[in-house]
């Protein structure tokens, strides 16, 4: 918006500036406290007498008068003259619109109070936040004067008569409830019948906004409604919903300039490979670029826990983050107290994070290998699977309290209903059973398409995904299966039926319903899938997927979003965790002996980290509780507890380092490795 | 080395572990009936699954010299019959490669 370009006017406009001192609207988050939003130094909030809040900033209070018009006037012996500009951007060299940005500045320093500055800028400039129109429209939305804003709302340009029929509706809308909020039931009545219904050509709206005149009190009617009333932020709701119908040039988006900048510390932060860094940390500054290190990533072995006796297939953190529990061929597993760190004066000089790590209690008496661990939401109770057999321990005593065996098949998965109400199994005789804490039966998936390999429920409670194996009805010609008697060499009857039953069989994705337990889509995937996990917002499906991929399956459009390569799975069955703040990492075991980390948003890999012996890395978690902290588990017996290296280190990667001693309890090993 | 899982066959008819039903082979790669083991009437099988191989040995049977490994079941131990790794007789080289399975320590499962 700019002042008319008329030089005579220029003069006359530094004194004549007809601004209210208050901060611009925009400046009211919707769910702020409304006066810690405008205090500013000793600034105090004070009323113009028509209902919006007023913000003062400081010196300046409108309650001593010098922000009249004559207090302007006043000021008029230092008048501020318009600068006048070549061009249309900011600098010759850029894309951006000085008005656009100027106007931004200009709303900011509304905003934040900073109104004398804002009104010199204007002056100086020659551009205004917005024209009188718009400021007369948000006012009459925020006092309530329904009638003055529909005049005012045909003068703010809105291009379609569509737009204009939406806008109306959301304002008698307002109208409407504010009316039955304040019993006026008549008045509401006349609005839902000459205004609502003829601008609505939605029944089903139409219908549930006349159901609340049944409504008992105000109370009553703002939960039905969700809607906080007039005294709420309902109106200033609605002003951000008008936002959409008019044009953003004539009225500007609240806090807009504040929008973009987090447009570009999201920008910064995806782009951020090793992000690790907590959202409201002083990581993130206007200076600079924001950027963390690999410093603070746990690429360093700080701990391996070395008491099982053969293969750790599994490991899992206790939601607290002070216990990890681990499972393992030789048929027990083990729950980990993973002790707090050392008092920096218990602890050597230098070295990296020292803490006692105890195996507290070593679960036995489970018939074959365990496969599977899943802790309850509240630390109370650990699962154990052993082949078929689903186990539920005590995890303080050690102490078994329940077994569980009607599956027939090995049991592949087991995880706890995000509300801790019960657990979920999966096994590979196809069924997938829900459990109730007490080890109930509460339901069944009946027979499922496939044989489970893994599962998982989206923390929002709306999906459960599993992997597996489908066999597809035997296609093959039975008959032409001729058998030979032990003299005579067979023909090549017997090896094409041998490799029929290869093609006979396919992996498949599926994501289930979780309240109606109806399959939503089926996807068939080259490889075997060992492993599926959730990302934290229920839109991501993180898949291990043979021979050598981790997918990222987007549930909402059934699409693979990323693929992480590197690692090896041939045969075995490995997974993957999310991990770090955000999750922002992608951690995965393989068959090659090392730890794998992708970075999530851009499928970069970060680290195949060494260290592990002989054999597989079978799995890796994150802990719940320090997200500098992971365990990964192997075939060569070990556990180990990764964290970020000590700063010395970082001075002197590869350094031989001494071993840290005094932690002999149980057989776990303190020692730790460069990993550069 | 590593965690796997068993594998599972399907088609008209699936031999498993008697003792712990694992699946083991489908009468779509059974090559012969007309084999003979320790406990009686054996098959002999282009492939199996889930079994572990023992050591080699040399053993005299009626169709000549042969070196075979015993097999056992992978999740209960059982042994269950043997693969053939070589055959002297040339007669018998068909069988280099394929698998025994007793008959009685066979059970269908599905
Ligand atoms: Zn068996």
């Amino acid at each position: 918006m700019r002042f008319p370009d008329n030089t005579d006017q220029d003069s006359a406009l530094s004194v004549s500036l007809d601004f209210e001192p208050e901060a611009g609207p925009s400046s009211v988050a919707l769910n702020n406290d409304l006066s810690a939003a405008v205090s500013n130094g000793n600034g105090h909030a004070v009323s113009n007498g028509h209902g919006g809040p007023l913000f003062s900033n400081g010196a300046s209070s409108s309650t001593n008068g010098k922000l009249t018009a004559a207090g302007y006037a006043s000021k008029g012996s230092h008048a501020i003259s318009r600068v006048s500009l070549p061009g249309t951007k900011l600098y010759e060299d850029s894309h951006v619109d000085r008005e656009e940005f100027v106007r931004l500045v200009i709303q900011s320093l509304r905003d934040v109070g900073y109104i004398e500055s804002a009104a010199t800028l204007e002056a100086e400039s020659g551009y205004t936040m917005e024209s009188p129109e718009v400021a007369e429209f948000r006012e009459c939305i925020l006092d309530g004067s329904w009638d003055s804003a529909e005049v005012t709302l045909s003068r703010l340009g809105v291009s379609d008569d569509e737009s204009l029929r939406m806008a109306r509706f959301l304002i008698s809308q307002q109208k409407y409830l504010e009316l039955l909020e304040a019993s006026n039931v008549n008045a509401a009545l006349h609005v839902l019948r000459s205004e609502l219904a003829p601008l609505n050509t939605d029944v089903d709206k139409l219908h549930s906004l006349s159901g609340l005149i049944m409504c008992s009190n105000a109370e009553d009617l703002k939960s039905r409604a969700k809607w906080d009333g007039a005294a709420g932020v309902s109106r200033r709701q609605l002003l951000a919903n008008l936002q959409r119908f008019i044009p953003s040039s004539v009225m500007i988006p609240q806090r807009r300039f504040a929008s973009l900048l987090q447009q570009a510390y999201t920008h910064q932060r995806t782009q951020c490979l090793y992000h690790n860094a907590p959202y409201d940390s002083s990581a993130f500054s206007l200076y600079t670029d924001h950027h963390c290190s690999r410093d603070s990533f746990p690429s360093l072995t700080t701990h391996i826990l070395a008491e099982h006796e053969d293969e750790v297939w599994n490991v899992q953190w206790s939601h607290c983050g002070r216990y990890l529990a681990s499972a393992s061929k030789d048929k027990t597993a083990i729950v980990w107290h993973i002790g707090v760190s050392l008092h920096p004066l218990r602890r050597p000089k230098t070295g990296p994070n020292t803490r006692d790590c105890i195996p507290e209690k070593v679960l036995r008496d489970h018939p074959y290998p365990v496969g599977c661990l899943a802790w309850s939401l509240d630390d109370s109770i650990l699962l154990t699977s052993s082949e078929h057999i689903i186990k539920m321990w005590n995890p303080k005593t050690g102490l078994c309290v329940r077994e569980l065996d009607a599956h027939t098949e090995t049991v592949t998965s087991l995880v706890w209903l995000p509300d801790g109400s019960g657990f979920l199994s999966g096994s590979m005789d196809r069924k997938i059973i829900l459990w109730d804490v007490d080890g109930k039966q509460r339901d069944t998936w009946g027979t499922t398409v496939i044989r489970v390999t893994d599962l998982a429920v989206t923390p929002d409670f709306s999906r459960l995904v599993a992997v597996g194996i489908h066999h597809l009805p035997s296609s093959a010609n039975n008959s032409a299966v001729t058998l030979q008697d032990g003299g005579t060499p067979p023909t090549g009857a017997a090896t094409q039926a041998s490799t029929e039953r290869r093609r006979d069989v396919e992996n498949r994705l599926i994501i289930y319903d979780l309240a109606t337990k109806q399959q939503e889509v089926s996807i068939r995937l080259e490889g075997e899938l060992t492993s599926v996990k959730i990302s934290q917002d229920s839109r991501y499906a993180l898949v291990n997927h043979a021979p050598d991929e981790v997918q990222l399956w987007d549930l909402d459009s059934a699409r693979m979003a990323r693929r992480f390569t590197g690692q090896r799975q041939g045969k075995h069955v490995i997974r993957s965790c999310f991990g770090g703040v955000d999750g922002n990492f992608i951690v995965s075991g393989s068959e090659d002996g090392n730890v794998y980390v992708w970075h999530r948003d851009t499928g970069a890999l970060l680290e195949a980290l060494p260290g592990h012996g002989e054999g597989s890395v079978n799995s890796a978690a994150w802990n719940p509780k320090d997200e500098r902290m992971f365990a990964s588990c192997s075939d060569d017996c070990t556990i180990r507890i990764w964290e970020i290296p000590p700063p010395e280190m970082m001075e002197a990667v590869g350094s031989p380092m001494a071993e840290q001693n005094g932690k002999g309890k149980g057989r776990s090993r303190d020692g730790w490795d460069g990993t550069g | 080395m590593g965690m796997r899982y068993r594998q599972y066959l399907a088609g008209t008819r699936v031999y498993g572990c008697s003792t712990c039903r694992t699946h083991l082979a489908t009468i779509h790669s059974m090559l012969s009936r007309a084999f003979n083991g320790q406990h009686g009437r054996a098959y002999l099988f282009e492939g199996v699954v889930n079994v572990v191989e023992g050591e080699p040995s040399e053993r005299q049977m009626t169709t000549g010299n042969h070196t075979v490994r015993d097999i056992f079941c992978v999740k209960c131990g059982t042994t269950l019959g043997w693969k053939y790794d070589r055959a002297y007789e040339p007669s018998q080289k068909y069988k280099e490669g394929k698998f025994i399975l007793e008959r009685n320590l066979l059970v269908d499962v599905q």
